[in-house]
């Protein structure tokens, strides 16, 4: 099987519920989104329109960031597709950040807390400290969530439900249903990555 | 390396239900608590509020709750200055001493005159509501408001939801609307009324296929969404819905007849002064008899028989029905005259005006639940952009007219009122309220959030209130409160009073009401300030006791969104009634405020008169009201609530396990408008008399109020904005509110902070790229903004094609100066503090302030740059 993603954009109004659901989850550094929303514009006034680009590791089918670690640290499971690093084996050399095209990883130089000057709060103590320093960190599809049998985090919480969740490889799950019926796509397919994560269009 | 510690078995690992208060939406939340930590809110999936999902700011209402800044212990000044910037030199006192002196303040101040106590609290705590509105009761204060938090949000909107849906605010229903026109609103796109359910029923709409056009200066949030943007000039509204209506009435003889005679005073005959013409013997409002070729009252004609158009001879007299007067006040208001006005060309106003009738389906029906019912499915909805203005009333009135003309007002697929009608829970029956009738035959709300109703209007009296609330009746919230003007205004008005303690409960009024400089000279003239608050703010700076107060995660509430007109899904569904109860215990020496009010009421000897209000606020019902004279905790009167509501085994605790109640909606409740025998006006009659009480009590002291304020049928009106001159000043500056922040509140919320840190918006005033070139300016480009006032702010600059030429849109309401919240200090841009804040830049209506400035936006070279 392959775990893959389908975001709707038509759904999707910017609203950040997944960048804050994923923060939330794993407890992220300041400065680290596994999960972002982008704002792009297009067109010239009148006719412009405004994308929300949610975005996140595309867990690729060849990820580049898997040829280039020295230490094999970073691995595409076998079992389920998921593209995740193995936080003992890391030497966060960081050639895995250079090769992502998509931006979706971050170096955890040391764990910093959002009220610099007072020390972890409860919350951070309990969440952000069981991260590993001077390692790579990024999306793992929530791998403690699907063990458990639920959604990732992002895809839970949406408010609009523009998130979906499934097996890639089975032609009768509903990702595979969304992607065929509604002409969904990958972002820069000309770079071969096979990202894992489609988009239907606004 | 450093290899993380393996976690130990947790102890304790529970998920609580409860209620989000990041906002005002109340949305339904699991805190889950890990040996006494909460370490993650998700949406509660049992509860019709949130459906289990969240936006970004209810998730992360983690790091409020944490904020190492929070207040842990009751504070005194002792600096008697105070300004802004000026230290209070607080220092820490018990909460004994703390209570034994604002208990003394307040016992003294009563005994003097219970009006000379000012109450503001906050919008974003909905919960907070009862308790201080039954604690003002009980004291005798007239003087309450929820500052800038209110007064930004619908004073128009408000009122006119109430008198022609007889809810708090309108949405369309997204379960069978196909044409929605939103006017200044963002309701499924952003933050709001019942905020996370609207985005997911506003999705599946859009996915269904719903057309949604969006008439507003900025294409962020709902323009994002838009099948069509419309841009117009800021505050201009009312000329493209006229021009709407003129094309439905005069080019296209389109309206929903059946509709307009039965559920509006489209048919009743007027007088050659405006007014209704009334049967001698009953005083009521007549029509004229197509049958009987006769002037009866309203209701001894079936409404099939009425005539709706046309002048008919009464007595001699030539008597236009209201419609008949609607059709020729439209007739010059073409959409030709609409783009003058707006910028929106003609062509496109007289098209929407095309798509919206056709898309009525007028005289169609369907069927829901087993019922036939008109089907409507368009829905033309405004809320804060389109009212925030000095044309508030007229900007919200010209909207819903297309809705009245269609006949989709409450109707399956049309524009409805949250939730107006409420037939009770099927084993108590409770709680219950439907919209009613007056001796007019219009609708009078049959639940509402303050006790000053929309409708009927009170006559103009002489001001008790330092609202001036009394003088202007379809007031919801009133600057006064805070303006340059207010003592010229009390003193011209013989206001027999001052201010002399203000209780505020969580407001920061010196960043949201308007500039800082008015409000803070304001709050210099009262001599006793006490503030519960989660935080020191800008506002601490002028209080005199700062007590500390638990957050949403530490507190007990009965009702979080209840009344349903605030904040329950609109449309088919179910009703759902949720608590909140703290999910972690309270750190330091927080207390819980709506126990403080309690424990105040008995040191005050107002303890019988709380309970009394208690007992009418709550409407609660035998064998659960509340005995005059006991004591109860704030807890226990959440039990008694829930208990008489839902029946002696759905106690607080009950709720506390189980989260919520729910219970399916019936068609009879949701499109209760087909059901019940009411009208709302299309035609403001009243308001000639309105104007006329309140001009004979203004004139002889020296105050006019504009007559063409109080018309029947609604105008555009400009903004002072609009009449402005100056070439230097050339574009529109407004504020929007943004979807990852609430108020002034959530910018200390560092996961918030950084989320719009990255957003191109959230913190940069948006600007026309063209306007940007001709000014020389770069995308990130810090400058000046400056007002003809001559009042200036600083930002950065985001040079976009998604606003109108004319427009500047600015997310509120930046602008934190204090050291006590670091993470919130100096981000954004406050445009608040460009707003004047007085009796000219007010709605001679209802007071609105208006919340457009006309500015000149030039480079920041030198110190900033």
């Amino acid at each position: 099987m392959r775990w893959g993603m389908v975001i709707d954009l038509k759904r999707c109004i910017g609203c950040y519920g997944c960048q804050l659901s994923c923060k939330a989850e794993h407890g992220t550094p300041p400065g680290v989104f596994f999960a972002r929303v982008l704002k792009h514009e297009e067109g010239t006034y009148p006719t412009v329109s405004m994308i929300f680009l949610p975005v996140l590791c595309f867990h690729c089918e060849e990820p580049p960031c898997e040829e280039v670690c020295p230490t094999g640290a970073t691995a595409k499971s076998e079992a389920d597709g998921v593209v995740a690093v193995d936080a003992d084996i890391c030497v966060g050399c960081r050639a895995c950040m250079m090769a992502c095209p998509y931006g979706a990883r971050y170096f955890n130089d040391e764990n910093r807390h959002y009220f610099p000057n007072n020390g972890a709060t409860p919350y951070e103590q309990m969440r952000v400290q069981r991260h590993q320093e001077g390692v790579v960190m990024k999306c793992d599809f929530c791998r403690e969530r699907t063990a458990q049998g639920k959604e990732p985090a992002c895809v839970a919480n949406c408010p609009t439900v523009a998130r979906y969740f499934g097996d890639l490889d089975d032609p009768r799950s509903q990702v595979s249903h969304l992607i065929k019926e509604r002409g969904g796509y990958t972002l820069h397919p000309e770079l071969g990555t096979g990202p894992s994560v489609y988009y239907l269009p606004p | 390396m450093v290899v993380a510690a393996q976690a130990p078995v947790a102890a304790e690992d529970v998920w609580i239900p409860s209620a989000c208060s990041m906002c005002y939406g109340t949305c339904s939340i699991l805190g889950h608590r890990v040996d006494g930590v909460l370490t993650k809110i998700e949406g509660n999936p049992e509860s019709v509020l949130g459906k289990g999902r969240l936006c970004g700011k209810g998730i992360s209402g983690i790091m409020t709750l944490y904020d190492p800044h929070r207040l842990n212990k009751p504070l005194r000044r002792t600096n008697p200055e105070k300004g802004i910037g000026v230290d209070p030199k607080w220092e820490e006192i018990s909460w004994d001493e703390a209570l034994d002196i604002v208990g003394e303040k307040l016992r003294h101040v009563r005994q003097d005159d219970p009006r000379k106590l000012f109450i503001q609290r906050t919008t974003t705590n909905t919960s907070s509501r009862t308790p201080w509105q039954v604690f003002g009761w009980a004291f005798g204060t007239p003087n309450s408001w929820v500052a800038g938090g209110g007064l930004h949000c619908g004073n128009g909107a408000h009122l006119i939801s109430g008198i022609m849906h007889a809810s708090w605010s309108v949405v369309p229903d997204f379960q069978y609307c196909n044409y929605a026109v939103y006017f200044g609103a963002s309701k499924g796109h952003s933050a709001g009324h019942a905020s996370c359910s609207n985005m997911g029923m506003a999705a599946d709409a859009r996915a269904r296929g719903m057309h949604m056009v969006v008439v507003d200066p900025i294409c962020n949030f709902a323009g994002a969404k838009a099948t069509e943007w419309v841009p117009l000039r800021v505050g201009t509204d009312a000329a493209i819905a006229l021009g709407m209506c003129h094309t439905l009435v005069h080019e296209l003889r389109l309206w929903d007849s059946p509709y307009l005679k039965a559920k509006t005073n489209g048919p009743y005959l007027t007088g050659p002064d405006g007014r209704y013409l009334r049967d001698a013997a009953t005083n009521k409002p007549l029509v004229w008899d197509t049958q009987t070729k006769s002037a009866k009252p309203f209701d001894a004609v079936e409404p099939e028989q009425m005539a709706l158009e046309g002048v008919h001879t009464v007595s001699g007299l030539e008597c236009p029905t209201a419609f008949e007067r609607l059709k020729a006040h439209l007739k010059p208001l073409t959409p030709e005259w609409g783009e003058s006005i707006s910028t929106v060309p003609a062509a496109t106003i007289r098209r929407l005006g095309q798509e919206f009738g056709r898309e009525a389906r007028i005289g169609s029906t369907i069927e829901v639940q087993g019922r036939t019912l008109p089907y409507r499915p368009v829905a033309a909805i405004a809320f804060r952009g389109a009212q925030g203005h000095k044309n508030s009333v007229y900007n919200f009135l010209a909207v819903d007219l297309l809705n009245e003309l269609v006949g989709s007002a409450d109707m399956v697929g049309g524009c409805l009122g949250f939730n107006p009608s409420c037939h009770g829970h099927p084993e108590t029956g409770r709680p219950h309220y439907i919209p009613y009738a007056d001796e007019d035959g219009l609708m009078i709300t049959g639940i509402w959030m303050a006790p000053h109703l929309p409708y009927p209007m009170h006559e103009p009296r002489m001001p008790e209130t330092m609202s001036l609330i009394d003088l202007y009746p379809m007031t919801m919230m009133s600057p006064l409160m805070a303006s340059s003007d207010q003592e010229e205004m009390w003193q011209r008005f013989d206001l027999p009073y001052r201010p002399e303690v203000l209780l505020n409960f969580g407001c920061n009024s010196l960043l949201s009401v308007g500039n800082a400089e008015t409000v803070a000279k304001t709050l210099k003239r009262i001599p006793f300030i006490i503030s519960i608050d989660l935080f020191i703010t800008e506002f601490s700076e002028f209080a005199d006791i700062v007590l500390p107060d638990c957050s949403y995660m530490e507190a007990h509430d009965s009702r979080p969104n209840f009344p349903f007109i605030f904040n329950l899904p609109g449309g088919m569904g179910e009703w759902c009634w949720p608590v909140k109860q703290p999910v972690v215990e309270a750190a330091g020496e927080r207390r819980e405020s709506s126990e403080l009010l309690v424990e105040l009421a008995d040191r005050i000897g107002i303890r019988e008169d709380l309970n009394e209000g208690y007992n009418v606020s709550m409407r609660l019902a035998a064998p659960f009201r509340l005995e005059r004279d006991k004591r109860y905790t704030y807890r226990e009167i959440c039990d008694m609530e829930l208990k008489s509501n839902f029946g002696p085994e759905h106690g607080l605790e009950w709720f506390k396990q189980h989260g919520v109640i729910k219970w399916p909606k019936k068609p009879e409740e949701v499109y209760w408008r087909h059901f019940e025998n009411v009208r709302v006006p299309i035609y403001w009659e009243f308001l000639i008399d309105t104007w006329e009480q309140a001009n004979a009590l203004a004139e002889p002291r020296g105050w006019h109020i504009p007559r063409e304020y109080y018309s029947p049928l609604p105008s555009f009106l400009p903004c002072v904005s609009h009449e402005e001159t100056s070439e230097q000043h050339d574009l529109y500056a407004f504020y929007y509110r943004d979807a990852i922040h609430t108020n002034s509140f959530t910018m200390e919320n560092p996961w918030l902070d950084e989320t719009a840190q990255l957003d191109p918006f959230s913190y940069t005033a948006a600007m026309h790229s063209e306007a940007g070139r001709r000014k020389g300016l770069k995308d990130g480009d810090w400058v000046w903004i400056e007002s003809v006032k001559g009042r200036r702010i600083r930002g950065r600059v985001h040079l976009t094609e998604a606003i109108h030429p004319e427009g500047l849109g600015i997310a509120a309401c930046a602008g934190h100066w204090t050291e006590a919240q670091p993470i919130a200090k100096g981000k954004g841009v406050f445009i608040n503090d460009l707003l004047e804040v007085d009796m000219e830049h007010s709605s001679p209506a209802n007071l609105n302030l208006d919340l457009c400035v006309k500015v000149g936006v030039t480079r920041c070279d030198g110190e900033w740059s």
